[in-house]
């Protein structure tokens, strides 16, 4: 009997190498509004220029007393309001420092794009989402 | 039956004992790959450099051709300075495709500096010409080919460094430039960083 207590005490012993099951998290939870975290959007807009392009600039706030790096993702849409896609709309980071605004510059993937709608994540959530439509 | 019930049990211990060290394989979702990072360059690395290098052609004007036509872009030598087996097309082929979606670039595949990158467009040209099996107004005729305007080219620098007995950083160094054919001269050029710090176990290679 005591040869299975120590068969039973080895089990448990390296039971903790398994890995752990991954939770699927491809949900991220949306908050409508970019006031209510750290992070807001005080500025954003978006122009046309010569060459066809539409430019992207937002601009925001980090509210909170810690560094945070903003992952942010634009998606673009034609005037139809069909998504572009691109290799563009994958998520980039943004730094934000402390009690400081932030900028974000982007470029339209072509020159079909009217609006954009605007992500922001922080911990790997959603915190901000806005959409330019053009006025 | 005492002693056939305790192997039962030992075996059934040791079933579960390596069973539970074994990494499950699992797919990775790419657009919310929540990973840690490795020393090496990974996909994220090279999308996150094409995404940068796109953005920073597109926004600097100089894909921008005045009459409104399309550059010819021709790929050049992409060289891979680091430690480790990188197929440098892991981001030339991005950056390629973002231009050809732009509308205002289209590549060629028809030179290269070591021939053809599509050696077919060339060889069924040479051999389907004055060939009488085929309708000769559907063979491409000579001096129908486009040269190209632009040539893209670029390296991938690495550099190792020992910040104590235990740690190690890595950088990363993404340069690119984009050169008018007919002059010479550079019309755009950007890098990009990527640095990594992590243990010196690890192996960036």
């Amino acid at each position: 009997m005591r040869l299975i207590g120590y068969i039973a005490f080895l089990v448990l012993l390296f039971g903790g190498c398994a890995k752990e099951p991954q939770m699927s998290d491809q949900i991220v939870k949306v908050i409508s509004s970019c006031g209510n975290s750290d992070i807001a959007v005080t500025d954003i807009k978006g122009r046309k220029k010569s060459d066809g392009f539409m430019q992207a600039q937002v601009i925001g706030e980090n509210r909170s007393d810690n560094y945070q790096l903003l992952e942010y993702q634009i998606i673009w849409f034609d005037k139809e309001g069909f998504k572009i896609e691109s290799i563009l709309s994958k998520y980039n980071t943004v730094p934000a420092y402390a009690n400081q605004p932030f900028q974000i510059n982007a470029i339209s993937p072509n020159t079909k794009a009217t609006t954009f709608r605007l992500y922001i994540k922080s911990q790997k959530e959603v915190i901000c989402d806005e959409q330019y439509n053009g006025h | 039956m005492r002693r056939t019930i305790q192997w039962t049990l030992i075996l059934a211990a040791l079933g579960v004992l390596f069973s539970g060290c074994e990494t499950k394989t699992t797919n990775i979702d790419i657009d919310n790959d929540k990973g840690d990072a490795v020393m090496g360059l990974d996909y994220r690395d090279f999308q996150g450099a094409a995404q940068d290098m796109i953005e920073s052609l597109l926004a600097s004007g100089a894909v921008d051709k005045k009459n409104g036509e399309r550059y010819v872009l021709v790929v050049s030598r992409i060289v891979n300075d680091t430690m480790q087996h990188i197929d440098t097309d892991q981001l030339v082929k991005k950056i390629r495709v973002g231009l050809l979606q732009s509308g205002k670039v289209v590549v060629t595949t028809a030179v290269g500096l070591k021939g053809a990158e599509d050696e077919m467009s060339m060889h069924a040209r040479e051999t389907l010409r004055g060939n009488t099996e085929f309708d000769q107004k559907s063979v491409a005729g000579k001096g129908s080919m486009i040269a190209p305007d632009l040539s893209l080219s670029g390296k991938i620098l690495q550099r190792s460094i020992k910040v104590d007995s235990k740690t190690q950083r890595v950088e990363y160094y993404f340069q690119m430039s984009l050169t008018e054919i007919k002059t010479g001269l550079a019309y755009w050029e950007d890098e990009r960083i990527v640095a990594k710090r992590g243990s010196n176990k690890a192996v960036s290679w």
